[in-house]
């Protein structure tokens, strides 16, 4: 699973190289290199509460659970705030997840999103291999439907808006399929609307199309790490 | 508050964001070459959706440039801002006034509305879909969640005990709520034949001087022509009889309130977005002839110019012109006139006005409260800032939503961006 990681610095790519790094491991890793302060307490407890299932560095090795690694921590927080409100019911574990999450006070929320975002993208979301021409209609599909207008041309979100680029292709199915029924909803409806008119086929080709959209994975290479965040609302 | 959220790596930046993407759509374009005929078939063949579908509401009519590609509603934040770290300090007011936070740690604060005893119950949107109340404990105030898990219950209106709740789809009522602060009472339902829809069905909703209940009905898209039930405010009698049109041509309004001497309808009305930073002009309105006149959407907008596209083979002066411009997507929401006793005689009258500033604009301003002062002639004779200073580095320090006028004539203001609402006192010489 672990990949080069052509967008983070040096602590990120290395990081990328564990990704599948057990809890020993992350406790070997250079003090330096973790967070400081709360955002140390929160890698501790995502490592006690979140890995088992999302991975040790946000790389989900279980069916259905989505990777975290990447998720711009606005989005992370949005999730947990709605699994916390019971918002959240269009998945199999969000009654667990709802259940962690109504154990977390507002300055939990900003801590376990914080440190999420600290954690590497994934090197892909494949549950297969690649299909080339499920791959091209999801790949038209995505430029149809205008899916890069929010979540970037690269796919990886920012803000509120959820990286999709190598996420888990069975989780994104879940996704696609609970916003298309209206199970999912996020603060709008903007999700269900742009998914209108897709049938079941077509929302399985995106999620393939988007769970292998990862640099080296569509023979693009990789994109070249760029200016840090500044400015420019999604 | 965002700073946090917003850490170098963290997020993407827009100069980076294109390589991959642009490659693998450019790819759509020229790669599908290298692709195996049938794929290239079923790619093609996918089922085409209804053109209207294709994206959300709020992006229709979006231009295809870069630039406007980025841009999205302002994303509210789910936790509201700690009371220490709410941007009093930055406020700025005219001299002799005084900004104080009345309450905080209400998620997505909007429309607020004063009970009999005192409460101060408090609407909320997208983020929270909560009803709050804010009770004064003698000298702390203490805020109750009374509802949650609500359709968009932007809409709230207090009238003889009873709060009417109104949301996308249908207005309720609780009644004698204030005695039933520690678990509502079962609502009755006044209204249940409201469209519905998402896109600008949130309700802003107040009782005249008539008794009447007035709901308006935005459009359900950015720019449409749409049919009766849409782009109108209505009103009716408070059991949900006798509906009849108060306004036509209203794109988006989420505040109004009745002049003190004239009982005439005033309203601000939210135009649309995508045609230009610059244009068109957000407006404040004025009824002076109930159900007779239409105030342009999606035809005319800002009683200036027709829609380059509905407004075809049509004529701004046709509609009825704005009593005032607000600014190009300055978002004027919440709105009340003045009638307290605390503030100097030159605000006795005028019109306080929450705007909530633009999403749609690369360069933010407003997210202020601006007074308009009624000429006496059913117009307006100008409009001044009142309480500015919330945006920085064009980002959002606080996002004024609603305004209103208590008992001791001080001002709330809303804030949903923070979760807060303000108070602001007068202590200078009259």
């Amino acid at each position: 699973m672990a990949g080069p990681c052509p967008r983070r610095g040096a602590v990120g790519r290395a990081a990328a190289l564990v990704a599948v790094a057990s809890f020993t491991a992350l406790a070997a890793w250079p003090a330096g290199a973790l967070a400081q302060g709360a955002g140390g307490a929160y890698a501790q407890r995502y490592a006690e509460q979140c890995a088992s299932c999302h991975g040790a560095r946000g790389t989900s090795e279980m069916a259905l659970v989505p990777h975290l690694g990447g998720q711009p921590a606005f989005y992370a927080i949005t999730q947990l705030f709605l699994f916390r409100e019971g918002r959240r019911n269009d998945h199999p574990m969000a009654p667990a997840m709802s259940a962690l999450a109504k154990g977390m006070n507002d300055g939990d929320l900003r801590g376990f999103s914080d440190h999420i975002a600290t954690l590497p993208p994934p090197a892909g979301g494949a549950t297969g291999p690649r299909d080339a021409a499920r791959f091209a209609r999801g790949l038209a599909l995505a430029s149809k439907h205008h899916c890069t207008g929010c979540h970037g041309a690269d796919l990886a979100g920012g803000r509120q808006v959820p990286r999709v680029a190598g996420q888990r292709e069975d989780y994104l199915l879940i996704a696609l399929k609970g916003f298309r029924s209206g199970v999912r909803l996020g603060y709008t409806n903007a999700m269900g609307e742009a998914l209108a008119g897709l049938g079941e086929a077509d929302l399985g080709d995106l999620a393939h199309f988007m769970a292998h959209a990862v640099p080296g994975a569509a023979g693009a290479t990789a994109a070249p790490a760029a200016a840090p965040a500044s400015g420019g609302r999604p | 508050m965002h700073a946090t959220t917003s850490r170098p790596g963290a997020n993407p930046s827009p100069g980076r964001s294109r390589s991959l993407g642009l490659r693998l759509l450019a790819a759509a374009a020229i790669g599908l070459i290298a692709l195996p005929a049938s794929a290239q078939q079923q790619a093609a063949s996918a089922p085409a959706p209804a053109a209207a579908q294709e994206e959300p509401f709020w992006a229709r009519g979006r231009p295809r440039t870069d630039v406007a590609m980025r841009m999205a509603p302002v994303p509210a934040f789910p936790i509201p801002t700690a009371a220490d770290k709410l941007p009093i300090a930055k406020m700025k007011l005219p001299p002799g006034f005084k900004a104080e936070v009345f309450a905080s740690g209400i998620l997505d604060a909007r429309g607020m509305r004063q009970g009999d005893k005192g409460t101060v119950f408090v609407s909320s949107l997208f983020v929270a879909g909560k009803l709050y109340a804010v009770v004064d404990k003698g000298g702390t105030r203490e805020v109750k969640t009374l509802a949650e898990k609500l359709f968009l219950p932007n809409g709230i209106e207090f009238h003889k005990g009873a709060l009417y709740l109104a949301t996308p789809k249908d207005i309720v009522r609780y009644d004698a709520i204030e005695d039933h602060l520690d678990k509502l009472p079962a609502p009755v339902m006044v209204y249940d034949k409201l469209p519905g829809d998402v896109p600008h069905g949130w309700k802003f909703i107040k009782i005249g001087p008539d008794g009447k209940l007035y709901v308006p009905v935005g459009a359900p898209c950015n720019i449409c022509e749409s049919d009766d039930r849409y782009t109108k405010i209505f009103r009716m009698n408070l059991d949900g009889t006798g509906v009849e049109v108060v306004a036509h041509g209203m794109r988006n309004t989420v505040g109004f309130d009745f002049h003190p001497k004239t009982g005439n309808l005033w309203f601000t009305d939210n135009q649309r977005d995508w045609l230009s930073e610059d244009l068109p002009e957000d407006e404040l309105n004025h009824v002076s002839q109930p159900g007779k006149q239409h105030f342009g959407y999606p035809y005319c907008h800002s009683g200036d110019f027709a829609d380059p596209e509905f407004g075809w083979g049509k004529s701004c002066a046709d509609y009825a012109k704005p009593a005032a411009k607000l600014g190009a997507h300055s978002a004027p929401l919440g709105m009340r006139f003045y009638t307290g006793k605390m503030f100097p005689a030159k605000y006795q009258g005028a019109i306080f006005i929450a705007r909530h500033g633009p999403w749609n604009r690369t360069k933010k301003y407003a997210a202020d409260v601006v007074v308009a002062f009624p000429d006496g002639k059913g117009g307006v004779s100008r409009v001044e800032a009142f309480l500015t200073g919330l945006v920085e580095n064009n980002e959002y320090l606080g996002r004024p939503a609603d305004v209103m006028v208590m008992k001791d004539g001080s001002l709330l203001v809303s804030d949903d961006h923070n979760g807060a609402i303000y108070r602001i006192t007068y202590g200078g010489k009259k």
